[in-house]
């Protein structure tokens, strides 16, 4: 149950960089990227099936519950392999392991209750769903997609 | 007293971090990474015990022994050159990865490309069909 992004809405207002990082003690988990003036998009875990970090990590801190990837403070000694060990990125290590544990403890991930823009969701269907009513309405007006 | 196995140490910053009286430092330039061992009278073997590569051991306290540094070279990002982390740690991620995971979509070796670059990665990947579809459209 990773957050899932569309991009096509993306304002990219770093509203989701500043809740995570709000609920996070200061070290957010997620970055705002830029592709010029035409698109942003915030990269963060994508909670990924087989996790190399979870591999890496030779304490168990990092490990999967269910479809999250999720960490264990006590476990974890800062070594440093998840960091390198993330094909995206977006796991630190600044003397301590920390990536997106989706908001532990909420209903729902911070990032995903303040996006303006109703970017973030936690359905992965939504944004096909949203893709294929946009088609559909250009078609309705004879436009093409 | 600790003993480093200088073959398996992978300049990680495990055992700097769990020594409960500092005596296990770091030091970091931009080119390399030190790590300096103290001689400690400590029974305690939490660093044995948190080592990943099992590089250390507890011996007995020997006044004349030299204390144990080791220097490590920072490896160069293959994209924007930056140094992000010692050869050997790179080396373990590679091998506790399955070899399908180590290659992208389009066969670059991630591991050896920094974090800042593997995430500016991610967002072009990502952004790629929207940035071409609105490029289309503007005048």
């Amino acid at each position: 149950m990773p957050v899932y992004v569309d991009i096509s809405r993306c304002i990219g207002c770093r509203s989701c960089e500043v809740a995570c990082k709000r609920v996070h003690g200061g070290s957010g988990h997620v970055n705002v990227h830029f592709a010029g003036d035409n698109a942003s998009v915030p990269v963060f875990c994508h909670h990924c099936e087989e996790a190399s970090c979870t591999m890496a990590c030779f304490t168990q801190a990092l490990h999967k519950e269910g479809e999250r990837t999720a960490f264990d403070i006590e476990k974890c000694t800062g070594c440093g392999l998840c960091r390198l060990a993330c094909p995206f990125g977006v796991v630190w290590t600044d003397k301590i392991a920390h990536k997106c544990d989706l908001c532990e403890g909420r209903e729902t991930p911070a990032c995903v209750l303040t996006c303006p823009a109703n970017a973030l969701s936690l359905d992965f269907e939504l944004a096909s769903r949203r893709a294929r009513a946009r088609a559909a309405l250009v078609a309705a007006h004879g436009g093409r997609r | 007293m600790i003993k480093v196995d200088a073959n398996k140490c992978l300049g990680c910053f495990s055992c700097s971090n769990v020594c409960p009286s500092q005596n296990i430092t770091r030091t970091e330039t931009p080119e390399l990474r030190s790590v300096h061992w103290k001689r400690c009278k400590e029974e305690c073997d939490l660093c044995v015990e948190f080592c990943p590569a099992k590089a250390l051991t507890l011996v007995s306290y020997d006044e004349s022994c030299p204390e144990p540094t080791l220097t490590f070279e920072l490896v160069a990002c293959k994209i924007c050159g930056s140094r992000y982390a010692t050869e050997p740690m790179l080396k373990r991620i590679e091998s506790s990865l399955p070899a399908n995971l180590q290659k992208d979509s389009t066969g670059l070796d991630w591991i050896w490309v920094c974090p800042v670059c593997r995430r500016n990665i991610e967002a072009e990947r990502a952004t790629r069909q929207m940035v071409l579809g609105r490029s289309r459209k503007s005048p």
